[in-house]
């Protein structure tokens, strides 16, 4: 059972892989693009291969035919030069399995759904081939057994993420919120890396088994590896400062927002934290630091969702105050309550995105709800004036983080000139080409 | 050395991506060099790969560099000045090696490729040749690789010049974030590919900085997905700008609908340049850091934000030259000869990515331990 478990493993994540790999060739080599059937069938495929394998690992895990498999599963070496070594290992855990079982499941479901939904759009075959992509990046996110491996799903993630976002591309807003989510994802993802790095320096080995050894760390360390890994995850899952792109996220198509933001990359930074925990446990001021931003973030959703106007956008800050609250309750120590809320919230975020369009219909059959003033605007209508207009402008927060980034804008510029007058001044080539 | 024990050892992966990258590209452009010269080329780099002795070696690359000077002269003529001056380095570093003055040799191969890869301040032959003559850029790349290897097998072995490691290694890695930000504020596409190359360039000199305490395989790496995707990138920016002219990034071109392949394939060599997973870029990079850190924390954060900073740049230039309202066109997407380019391009890059021991096992095997007797 154990050799049937490993190669389960192994197509689990590269089912789907093969499957985009496939159409990407196809649209690239062939004289004629793939058709909707074709594409949607080369990938379900590798979709329901994928959620197949999965099963064969939970029975694998849970010792339905033989002796149950734990910890890690070990292939050899990406690549090994000297002493620095890439392990090719995948990690079974009850954390692994059900966060595989959990995206090996929806993928497929949101898939079928977007067949119809999707139907005669000019981008039925890139949405389906980016599905791909990211079914094999949600999976390797679920069972690396090492960072290296992990930051590979996690980056594979944020790409198509980023793609999705702008797949009505022939309108400039989804194109410039597709750049914008991509920049918070990058620069929060330069934490991980960092991360990755320092802990495979600091633990001799990036293997999440390893993280065990992060007890015997200095405090300075251990904190300092906890900050980097919270900060990757507060961009994954937009908590504040960063909160700022998911509302411009939900441009994409509804099936990759429900999927997306509603149900598994939205909730991949808690992932991490709780692969991490071992490292974020003994550090109690990083942890500090994830239950008050996790609670700012809450409270900041929750007043953003009650003014917001839109279907999409109401769910996406309704999202933002659950993540917000799990953060919390991982940095408390409670993961396994994280765990449970986690997938029972992916479930029910996944149902209302998918239903958003329905709600215009829904609205103009049951109408608007009497608003009623609640007990602050009838106690200090000033104040919940000043609230209301914070709430609607999201504390403005992505001016604010242009702000922060105009110096460093400012200083490309300076930069390009200098290198502009440089080849003007002391090249001899002439007029420009 | 008998032929029986140079060849399981011998860097015939690294020939074949070199070779590959010579004749590919221009196998996709109608632009047609002679015969000879692409032979000459070829020889120069089986020369410089297979030699035991590091002035043969040195001399091979310098003939090369000599070819795509000649090659860039018409067009660009900083450019074939900077390849001749490198020449001459590469035959100092050669002759410095014969006599055993491996810090100086060091300092004349490293300057070398300075000068090659485009590290700033020196790379204004390499800017050039990326706004004139791109396709002898794209060579040039080629037979940069092979200065890198014959650099890391006949004068990086010298303790003396271990003790300098830092330094290169920092100048590189913070001439890499100020290279990724002028990235960032680009207003075409060429000056992008432009901005793009000094950016690794720098990237590559931090890599053979780390290189001298033996962590030669980040360098040879780096420098060959360098040399695979931005071979790759220039290739396609040269079909687009014989479709369409020159592009401007001022705002959306709209050019997906009317180049959907073309789109596709520019994402996944601008994705390799960054590190997009399931590329050789991706292993590069995260070998690369480590290396770095071991070397210089601060260095290696700052190739971090450089990586973070030209993917998001790239992302920019690609939203920029294919999406928006669609523009048609005449012009016809990839034709089959490019399209096979690419994608055997991409194929080298993904084959290297996931398995990047087909590169550097054999090279591991070539260049360590150190042969000190082969710089005679």
């Amino acid at each position: 059972m154990t050799d049937l478990t490993a190669a389960a493993l192994v197509l689990t994540v590269l089912l789907p892989a093969a499957s985009a790999l496939v159409v990407g060739a196809w649209v690239l080599l062939g004289d004629e693009r793939p058709s909707e059937r074709v594409t949607r069938n080369v990938i379900g495929a590798g979709l329901a291969g994928s959620l197949l394998a999965g099963l064969v690992v939970l029975a694998g895990f849970s010792g339905l035919a033989g002796a149950p498999v734990h910890g890690d599963v070990s292939y050899g070496d990406w690549l090994r030069i000297g002493d620095f070594y890439i392990p090719a290992v995948l990690r079974l855990d009850g954390i692994s399995v059900t966060l595989s079982l959990f995206c090996a499941s929806l993928t497929p479901l949101v898939a079928r759904f977007s067949r119809t939904y999707l139907h005669k759009e000019p981008g039925f075959v890139r949405f389906f081939t980016l599905l791909g992509l990211f079914a094999t990046g949600t999976q390797l996110v679920a069972l690396a057994g090492a960072l290296e491996l992990f930051f590979a799903g996690w980056e594979l993630i944020g790409i198509s993420s980023a793609f999705f976002i702008g797949f009505f591309h022939e309108r400039d807003e989804p194109v410039r919120s597709s750049v914008r989510a991509f920049a918070t994802y990058r620069l929060a993802d330069a934490g991980l890396l960092i991360a990755t790095v320092a802990t495979f320096e600091l633990l001799g080995s990036a293997r999440f088994s390893a993280f065990q050894g992060a007890a015997d760390l200095p405090p300075s360390e251990a904190t300092f590896l906890a900050l980097l890994f919270l900060l990757s995850a507060m961009g994954k899952s937009a908590q504040l400062p960063f909160s700022g792109w998911l509302p411009r996220a939900m441009e994409g198509p509804t099936p990759s927002s429900a999927l997306f933001y509603g149900a598994v990359s939205i909730h991949a930074g808690l992932f991490l934290l709780l692969r991490a925990w071992p490292i974020l446990e003994p550090s109690l001021a990083a942890r500090a630091v994830g239950v008050a931003v996790g609670l700012v973030t809450a409270v900041y959703a929750a007043a953003v969702v009650r003014v917001h106007t839109d279907a999409k956008g109401a769910l996406a800050h309704a999202t933002l105050a659950q993540v917000g609250l799990i953060l919390a309750e991982i940095c408390l120590g409670w993961t396994t309550l994280a765990l449970a809320h986690l997938v029972c919230h992916a479930l029910l975020r996944l149902g209302q995105y998918l239903r958003a369009p329905n709600t215009i219909h829904d609205t103009h059959r049951f109408g608007h709800a009497a608003h009623a003033p609640s007990r602050l605007e009838r106690w200090s209508p000033r104040l919940a004036a000043r609230l209301y207009a914070a709430a609607l402008h999201r504390l403005r927060l992505d001016d604010r983080i242009d702000a922060a980034f105009g110096p460093v804008l400012a200083a490309a510029r300076r930069l390009d000139r200098a290198d502009r007058w440089l080849r003007r001044t002391a090249t001899f080539d002439g007029e420009p080409s | 050395m008998t032929p029986e024990a140079l060849l399981p050892a011998a860097p015939w992966e690294t020939l074949a991506v070199c070779l590959l990258l010579f004749v590919a590209p221009l196998a996709a452009v109608d632009e047609r060099p002679r015969a000879a010269w692409l032979a000459l080329l070829a020889g120069t780099i089986v020369v410089a790969l297979f030699a035991t002795s590091g002035v043969v070696a040195y001399a091979a690359v310098a003939t090369a560099a000599l070819v795509h000077a000649w090659l860039a002269l018409p067009k660009s003529r900083t450019g074939a000045a900077t390849l001749a001056v490198s020449a001459a380095l590469a035959v100092g570093a050669g002759a410095a090696a014969a006599r055993h003055e491996l810090t100086t040799a060091f300092a004349l191969s490293t300057a070398a490729i300075a000068l090659r890869a485009g590290l700033p301040p020196v790379h204004l032959g390499v800017a050039s040749l990326c706004e004139r003559a791109p396709l002898v850029q794209l060579q040039q790349l080629a037979s940069t690789i092979a200065l890198v290897f014959v650099h890391l097998r006949f004068v990086d072995h010298d303790p003396a010049v271990a003790g300098h490691a830092v330094l290169l290694v920092r100048y590189g890695a913070f001439a890499a974030l100020a290279a990724a930000l002028v990235t960032l504020v680009q207003r075409d596409l060429r000056g992008f590919y432009r901005s793009t190359t000094v950016m690794h360039g720098a990237l590559l000199i931090a890599g053979l900085g780390a290189a001298t305490r033996g962590n030669f395989a980040a360098a040879l790496l780096v420098a060959v997905t360098v040399g695979l995707a931005l071979g790759g990138l220039a290739m396609l920016i040269a079909s687009l700008e014989a479709r369409v002219g020159p592009v401007s990034l001022a705002g959306p071109g709209g050019r997906a609908g009317a180049f959907p392949r073309l789109a596709a394939a520019f994402a996944c060599f601008g994705g390799a340049g960054v590190g997009l997973p399931g590329t050789a870029g991706f292993v590069a990079d995260d070998l690369l850091l480590h290396t770095l850190w071991a070397e210089s924390p601060a260095g290696a954060v700052a190739v971090i934000l450089a990586t973070a900073l030209l993917a998001v740049a790239t992302l920019i230039v690609f939203a920029r030259t294919f999406l928006g309202r669609t523009v048609a066109s005449p012009a016809p997407d990839l034709r089959p000869r490019e399209r096979a380019v690419a994608a055997l391009l991409l194929a080298a890059l993904v084959a290297l990515g996931l398995a990047p021991g087909v590169l550097l096992g054999p090279a591991d095997g070539f260049l360590d331990p150190p042969p000190v007797s082969a710089a005679r």
